[in-house]
């Protein structure tokens, strides 16, 4: 960490509630690009550093850009050494989405670790078996309950929700921060000067409801029930439809455009050099073909399709 | 942008005994084509309303094909008919068709002229760099290195930047675009109709069979493809070794502006003419 990113706490004296941590406490938190798991990680880092203890914080965000995975492991304590958190070793997992969580389920504590995961779903392309819409998804398939029994303490908490009705969904990672401060021991200004640091001044109103937020969430859900669980949220359902292509064979010159260009490659000549559609369980309906055909010879209609059994969207 | 038309059925606006239209396998018109009659469609113009006026060559033929006013006009000359049509009926949306030959070249002089008047029409270019129908001799457009049948040892000339004439001289909408991205292309059409004074827009379509042949281009897919590697977002030239087609110079919407309308000012000056001399 930085040293200067801590000037405005260095006046504060250091807290020495747990200053004789033997062993490091491990923070895991991970998510997708652009989620905010790098700010959770430097918020937190920051506060444990203010508060006298050592800290390492390494992370991998490379594939932040394209939606990938990022992940950061923040390690506080009087003395650490690894920069990472080994398996089983995290006191807290902290997920900013559903099946990256569970990705990671493996380096939580068995016993004693607390698991606070949103429900929001973000799709990987590759859990897309094919590219049209309404399709069948390799999306994990696990519900809050299985996972409940796994971890010692779980919580769902659909922040992504919560902070779209605060006004603004990027403050989710902020909500999520606000479920993670009642498992941590630092007082509760801190959290909040901490924050204001990190987040835009214009969005600094609507970040501290998002933290009030998510620590009211976890004391309802502590006090309610074991089973205060948010139901996981069904991703959105399209339309399922099947693209069919209306080729006008005698106006087809086989100039081969739309052979080439078809993102899919579902289209050849045939033996009397006219397109016909050869694959058509692989046509997405993108309408490239219809566009580049000089000669307007294919027209893509979409037409509905009955959805067909085993599909979960 | 990139909206679904389900409704768009480009026959309706074909004159359907005249296709499959003469253009060769591949021609980049035919895809400018389906975005003026996409852009017309979304915009919701009667057919009754259009009028396609057009100049000679295998741009010049597009107006053939389709089903609505239309007019087939000497060579470079289609700007020229245009300008007194919209003049008189000025309740005609007029559109005219033109290539690179006909409308630099040929019909250079009625561009500037009508770039200046801004008068309420839109013209299509579309610049294949060559004169195909003829025999693919060279254009005012034909990019430098370039061989065609009357540049056997390849283009000398310097091509012109139609854009840049046309703002020059004046024009209150000018754009560009490629046959390529033909939602992109329906777009630009779509805005150019809809400005109220002289919309120039320069389409960069693909003559496959003469230039393309004669410049060892590859198939017309390649063609199609080539224009989406070799696009630049601004004037970028490697050498004079590497010889660029025209696809490296901006697209987009590149001019616009709000200048006083031709037509309405010679209505006006008429007007007030009529009144003073009783």
């Amino acid at each position: 960490m930085n040293e200067s990113s801590i000037a405005d706490l260095s006046g504060s004296e250091p807290v020495a509630f747990n200053a004789a941590l033997a062993e490091p406490f491990n923070v895991l938190i991970v998510g997708v690009g652009g989620q905010g798991v790098i700010m959770v990680s430097k918020v937190l880092a920051t506060l444990a550093q203010a508060h006298g203890f050592e800290v390492k914080q390494s992370e991998v965000h490379g594939m932040a850009k394209r939606g990938g995975t990022v992940f950061s492991h923040v390690r506080y304590g009087a003395r650490v050494w690894s920069p990472t958190i080994a398996k089983g070793e995290a006191d807290v997992l902290i997920a900013l989405e559903w099946a990256e969580g569970l990705r990671w389920l493996p380096y939580l504590k068995r016993e004693t670790g607390v698991f606070i995961c949103d429900t929001k779903r973000i799709v990987p392309p590759f859990a897309c078996l094919n590219r049209r819409p309404g399709a069948t998804l390799r999306y994990s398939g696990e519900t809050a309950e299985q996972v409940a029994a796994y971890v010692a303490e779980g919580y769902a908490i659909d922040a992504t929700r919560m902070a779209e009705e605060l006004g603004n969904e990027r403050a989710a990672n902020v909500v999520l921060l606000g479920a993670l401060s009642t498992a941590l021991e630092f007082p509760l200004p801190e959290w909040e000067r901490v924050i204001t640091q990190f987040v835009p001044k214009k969005s600094v109103a609507v970040n501290m409801a998002a933290f009030g937020l998510g620590r009211s969430w976890i004391a309802e859900a502590r006090t309610a029930a074991p089973a205060a669980e948010a139901p996981v949220r069904p991703a959105p359902v399209h339309t399922p439809y099947a693209p069919r292509l209306e080729i006008t064979a005698e106006w087809c010159k086989s100039c081969d455009i739309c052979v080439k260009l078809c993102p899919e490659r579902c289209l050849r000549l045939n033996a009397e050099r006219v397109v016909e559609l050869f694959a058509p369980e692989k046509c997405t309906g993108c309408r490239l073909c219809e566009w580049l055909c000089p000669d307007f010879a294919i027209r893509v209609h979409l037409d509905a399709e009955a959805v067909p059994e085993g599909i979960t969207p | 942008m990139f909206t679904d038309a389900p409704n768009f059925d480009i026959r309706n606006y074909l004159r359907m005994e005249m296709m499959p239209h003469f253009l060769c396998p591949g021609c980049g018109h035919g895809m400018a084509l389906r975005a003026l009659l996409w852009a017309l469609h979304e915009l919701d113009i009667d057919k009754d309303k259009l009028a396609v006026v057009s100049g000679i060559g295998c741009a010049g033929r597009l107006s053939a094909y389709i089903d609505a006013n239309t007019f087939h006009t000497t060579h470079g000359r289609p700007l020229a008919y245009a300008t007194g049509l919209a003049l008189a009926r000025p309740d005609l949306h007029v559109v005219v068709i033109s290539g690179d030959g006909d409308c630099l070249a040929i019909g250079g002089n009625h561009l500037i002229h009508a770039c200046r008047r801004n008068l309420k029409l839109t013209c299509l270019m579309l610049n294949n760099e060559i004169y195909g129908m003829t025999g693919g001799q060279v254009s005012p457009t034909t990019s430098e290195t370039r061989l065609t049948t009357t540049t056997p040892l390849g283009n000398t000339e310097p091509n012109f930047d139609a854009c840049a004439l046309a703002t020059a001289a004046g024009a209150g909408f000018v754009g560009r675009e490629v046959t390529r991205h033909v939602p992109k292309l329906k777009e630009l059409i779509k805005a150019g109709l809809q400005h109220p004074g002289f919309a120039f827009v320069e389409v960069l379509s693909d003559c496959t069979e003469v230039y393309g042949r004669k410049n060892d281009m590859g198939s017309s897919a390649e063609m199609v493809m080539r224009q989406k590697s070799e696009m630049r977002p601004s004037v970028y030239r490697d050498s004079v070794d590497t010889p660029f087609r025209s696809t490296d110079l901006p697209t987009g919407i590149l001019t616009r502006n709000d200048r006083p309308e031709y037509g309405a000012s010679l209505r006006r000056a008429a007007a007030l003419a009529s009144k003073g001399a009783h």
